[in-house]
C-alpha cells in the first residue's frame, strides 16, 4: 500500500505538471535481462558459489544513460559478468539521457524501486550521497586498486573519508580548432586569452562562428567556463566548501571574458547541434571549439577529411593552465539489499582488470582513465594524433569536475547569462550571485 | 403496468448508461483525482524525493508567496496566453473559413498541409521549429535576408524568444482547430445562408450573423481547451529554449519542471503545481461562465 502511494505522489506530480511528454520514455531500445549462462567462462573476480536463496539468483538492477556503442560495451560488459556468476545476475537498463537523472532516477528510488547499481554525474552527486543513496565502496576496492587511481580522482566522489562511488573516466577540456581556416586567415593557434578573442574575431566570417562554446544553461555550460575561472585562481565556493567565494575579481574577469564573445558575435547564442559535438567544427560552421576528449574519435572517424586540431585552452596574463576533468561514476545504492554484491561488479568492470578500462577509454570513446596503470597501459593509443596534446600538454592541468549542488549551478548559469546578454557586468553578476550562492548552499544543506 | 414498464426502462437506461460511465469514472479517480490529492498531501511536506518526507505544514505555500521567480513565471505564462490563446483562435477560425470556401481536391490537399505539423509528434514539431527559426542557417532568416530584411534572433533573443516559441506552437495546433471548426461549419444548414442571402445577407454579415453564433458551443469548447493548454505548455518549450535565454521563457510549469526534477524540491513543486491547478480551474469557471452567459 505503501509502495502504491508513493507510486502515486510521483504520478501525481508528473499528472499534475503536465509532463505526460516529458516523462514518458521507457528504457532506450534495451531493457535487457543478459541472460544467465553456466559459469564456464573464466572472469577474473568471478566468485562464483552456489545459490543460498534456494537455487534463485539475486538480481540487481543497473540503470544506465548510454547509447550507441556505450550501450554496446555495457551490455556486453554485464553478460560477461553473468556469466562468470552462478548467484547473481545484473539487469541492465538505459534510457534517454534527458530523462535519466531528472525523472528516471528520482522516481525508481521515490517508489523505492530504485537500482542496485547506477551512473551518477558530479552534478547530481551530493544530494544522493547526502540521501543514503550511494554505499561506501572503500571496503570493496581490490588490493592495491585504490592506489593505482589518481589520488584527486577518488577525492572528487570522498565524502567524510567514505569513497561514495567509482570514478571510471577523465574526459578533459581542449581547443580544437580547423587548421586550414587558421592558418588562411594567418591567424597562429590561441595561448592566451587576448590572442584567443583577436583569433575567435578575425575567424568569425559571415555564417562561420569563430568560437562554439555552449550558449543554453545548465550543468555543460557551467563546466565549459570553470577553467577559465580556475586559471586566475579563481573558485566558485571556499575551500571547505560552505559559503560562496564567487564575488572575487577572478570571477569578474572570467564572466566578462565568456560574456564578450557572445555579446560581440564571435560565438552564436543558439546552435543546431549540442554544444559537445564536434560537428560545428566537421561542418566547417565553426573556426574553433572547447570540447572534450571524447569529440576525438568523431572527428576521427566521421570527419577525417577537415583538418582538426586540439591545443590546450588559453591562458589569461600571469594565470595558470587549468582544464576541467569531467566523467561520470559508478554508484551502488546504499540502501540495497545487496550492497556487497553490486559493489563487487562494480570493482569487477573498473578496478579489476586494466584491460576493460582501457576498452572503455580508448576503443568505445576517448577519455582517461583515473587509474595510472590503465593510462600506462594504453601508452601507446594515448600518445596517439590528437590524444599526445592531451597525454602531454593538457592532462597535468586537470581539475575534477566539482560536486556543486544544482542550486548552487543554477545561480552560476545565471551569472553568466547575465553577462552574455549584457544585463550586468561581470563584477555585479558575481556581487548579484553571491548571496544566492550562499542561499543555495542552505537551502540544499537542508 | 405501464408506469412500472417504464420505471424498469428507466432504470435499466440509468444502468446502462452508468455502467458505461463506469470505467471512464474509476480512470478518472485513479489517475486524475486521487493524484492531485496526493499532490496537495505531498505540497505538505518537505521531500526530495530520495529521503523520506518531513512535514512542513503550509512552509511551502509560504515560500511561493515570496518568490520572485515563481511570479515571474506565472506573468510570462499570462503573457503566453494572452497572446496565444485569441491567435490560435483567430487563425484556426479564419483557416477553416478558407478552407470551407474551397471544393474539390484542393481541399484535402490543404487539409493536410495544415494538419501535417501536428500530426507529427510535438517534440519533433518543435525541433522542426526551431532548426526553420536559427539565426545562422534558418529558413526563416534565408527569406527574410532574401526580401532584404535583417536576419532576426528568433530563440536566442530574451525579447523574442518567447513570441517566436508562440509562433512555434501556432504553427504545430492551427491545423487541428481549424479542423474542429470545420467541421462544425459543415454542419450549418445550407437553407441558413440561402435565406440570409435572398435577405440581402453575404459575406461578413453571413458570417457574423450565422457562422459566429452557431459556432458557439465549438468556440467555447475551443477557448478553454485552448487555455488551459497554454498555462500547461512544457515539451516545445523544454525543447527549443529550456526556459532560455536568461530565463526569458521559463514559464510556470517549466519552472515547476525544474523544482521538481532538477533541483528536486517535490514538496515545493506540489505546492506551485497545486497553485497553478487552482489558477487554471478558476481561470476556465470564468471562461466557461463569461462565454455561457452571453446569449
Amino acid at each position: 500500500m505503501n509502495k502504491l502511494l508513493k507510486s502515486a505522489g510521483v504520478g501525481a506530480a508528473a499528472m499534475l505538471l503536465g509532463l505526460t511528454a516529458a516523462c514518458g520514455s521507457g528504457p532506450n531500445k534495451s531493457d535487457q535481462s543478459a541472460s544467465a549462462a553456466s559459469s564456464g567462462s573464466a572472469g577474473s573476480a568471478a566468485q562464483a558459489s552456489a545459490p543460498a536463496n534456494g537455487g534463485k539468483k539475486i538480481k540487481l538492477k543497473f540503470y544506465d544513460f548510454h547509447t550507441e556503442a556505450e550501450e554496446k560495451f555495457f551490455k556486453s560488459l554485464v553478460d560477461e559478468y553473468n556469466r562468470t556468476q552462478d548467484r547473481v545476475e545484473i539487469e541492465y537498463s538505459t534510457f534517454n539521457q534527458g530523462d535519466y537523472t531528472t525523472t528516471k532516477l528520482p522516481t525508481a528510488f521515490a517508489s523505492g524501486e530504485g537500482p542496485d547499481i547506477y551512473m551518477i554525474s558530479p552534478g547530481d552527486f551530493m544530494k544522493f550521497a547526502k540521501s543514503g543513496l550511494m554505499a561506501d565502496l572503500s571496503p570493496y576496492f581490490p588490493e592495491g586498486a585504490k592506489e593505482d587511481f589518481l589520488p584527486a580522482s577518488l577525492d572528487a566522489v570522498t565524502v567524510d573519508n567514505k569513497i561514495m562511488a567509482l570514478p571510471f573516466e577523465l574526459e578533459l577540456l581542449g581547443l580544437y580548432y580547423n587548421e586550414d581556416m587558421l592558418k588562411e586567415a594567418n591567424v597562429a593557434v590561441p595561448k592566451t586569452w587576448d590572442e584567443l578573442y583577436a583569433a575567435a574575431k578575425t575567424l568569425t566570417k559571415g555564417k562561420v562562428a569563430g568560437l562554439v562554446l555552449p550558449p543554453d544553461k545548465g550543468p555543460y555550460f557551467n563546466f565549459i567556463w570553470y577553467p577559465f575561472l580556475w586559471q586566475q585562481g579563481g573558485s566558485v565556493l571556499s575551500e571547505d566548501g560552505t559559503k560562496s567565494a564567487f564575488n572575487s575579481p577572478e570571477t569578474a574577469k572570467a564572466l566578462d571574458f565568456w560574456g564578450r564573445f557572445f555579446r560581440e558575435g564571435l560565438s552564436p547564442k543558439k546552435l543546431q547541434a549540442g554544444p559537445w559535438e564536434i560537428d560545428h567544427l566537421g561542418k566547417k560552421e565553426a573556426a574553433m571549439q572547447i570540447v572534450g576528449t571524447w569529440a576525438i574519435n568523431r572527428a576521427e572517424e566521421v570527419f577525417k577529411d577537415v583538418p582538426i586540431n586540439v591545443a590546450p585552452l588559453p591562458i589569461p596574463e600571469g594565470g595558470q593552465a587549468a582544464t576541467d576533468a569531467g566523467g561520470w561514476k559508478f554508484a551502488v545504492n546504499g540502501k540495497s539489499a545487496n550492497v556487497e554484491e553490486a559493489a563487487k561488479f562494480v570493482m569487477w568492470a573498473f578496478a579489476g582488470d586494466p584491460q576493460r578500462a582501457l576498452k572503455w577509454c580508448t576503443e568505445v570513446k576517448f577519455a582517461y582513465s583515473p587509474r595510472q596503470s590503465v593510462v600506462e597501459a594504453g601508452k601507446d593509443i594515448y600518445s596517439k594524433g590528437m590524444r599526445k596534446v592531451f597525454t602531454d600538454e593538457i592532462y597535468n592541468s586537470a581539475i575534477p569536475e566539482p560536486r556543486y549542488p544544482s542550486e548552487v549551478l543554477d545561480v552560476v548559469g545565471d551569472a553568466m547569462q547575465q553577462v552574455m546578454y549584457g544585463k550586468y557586468d561581470g563584477a555585479k553578476a558575481a556581487a548579484a550571485a553571491d548571496p544566492l550562492i550562499n542561499d543555495a548552499l542552505q537551502k540544499a544543506s537542508k | 403496468m405501464t408506469s412500472r414498464k417504464t420505471g424498469s426502462r428507466a432504470r435499466s437506461e440509468w444502468l446502462t448508461a452508468y455502467g458505461l460511465l463506469l470505467p471512464n469514472m474509476i480512470g478518472l479517480l485513479v489517475f486524475v483525482f486521487l493524484p492531485i490529492a496526493y499532490a496537495f498531501y505531498v505540497s505538505l511536506f518537505d521531500w526530495n524525493a530520495l529521503t523520506p518526507k518531513s512535514f512542513a505544514g503550509w512552509a511551502n505555500y509560504r515560500e511561493l508567496f515570496g518568490d520572485a521567480q515563481w511570479w515571474q513565471s506565472v506573468r510570462r505564462t499570462l503573457l503566453f496566453s494572452v497572446v496565444y490563446v485569441p491567435l490560435l483562435f483567430m487563425l484556426s477560425l479564419l483557416s477553416a473559413l478558407l478552407l470551407h470556401a474551397i471544393r474539390g481536391r484542393a481541399s484535402g490537399i490543404v487539409r493536410t498541409m495544415f494538419l501535417m505539423p501536428f500530426a507529427i509528434t510535438s517534440i519533433i514539431s518543435a525541433i522542426i521549429g526551431m532548426f526553420m527559426l536559427d539565426p545562422r542557417f534558418g529558413i526563416v532568416n534565408a527569406l527574410l535576408e532574401r526580401l532584404g530584411g535583417g536576419a532576426q534572433p528568433f530563440l536566442a533573443s530574451t525579447s523574442q524568444a518567447l513570441f517566436s516559441i508562440i509562433g512555434v506552437i501556432l504553427w504545430i495546433n492551427i491545423g487541428y482547430n481549424m479542423i474542429i471548426f470545420l467541421s462544425a461549419m459543415k454542419e450549418i444548414p445550407a437553407d441558413y445562408y440561402e435565406a440570409a442571402a435572398i435577405d440581402g445577407a453575404r459575406g461578413f454579415r453571413a458570417f457574423w450573423h450565422i457562422t459566429l453564433p452557431l459556432l458557439k458551443e465549438t468556440s467555447t469548447f475551443i477557448l478553454i481547451v485552448t487555455t488551459i493548454g497554454s498555462f500547461q505548455s512544457l515539451d516545445q518549450i523544454l525543447v527549443m529554449t529550456q526556459g532560455g535565454p536568461m530565463n526569458s521563457t521559463e514559464v510556470s510549469v517549466l519552472y515547476i519542471f525544474k523544482q521538481a526534477f532538477e533541483l528536486l524540491n517535490m514538496g515545493y513543486a506540489s505546492a506551485l503545481s497545486f497553485v497553478l491547478f487552482l489558477i487554471i480551474f478558476v481561470l476556465s469557471l470564468f471562461q466557461l461562465r463569461l462565454l455561457s452567459s452571453k446569449k
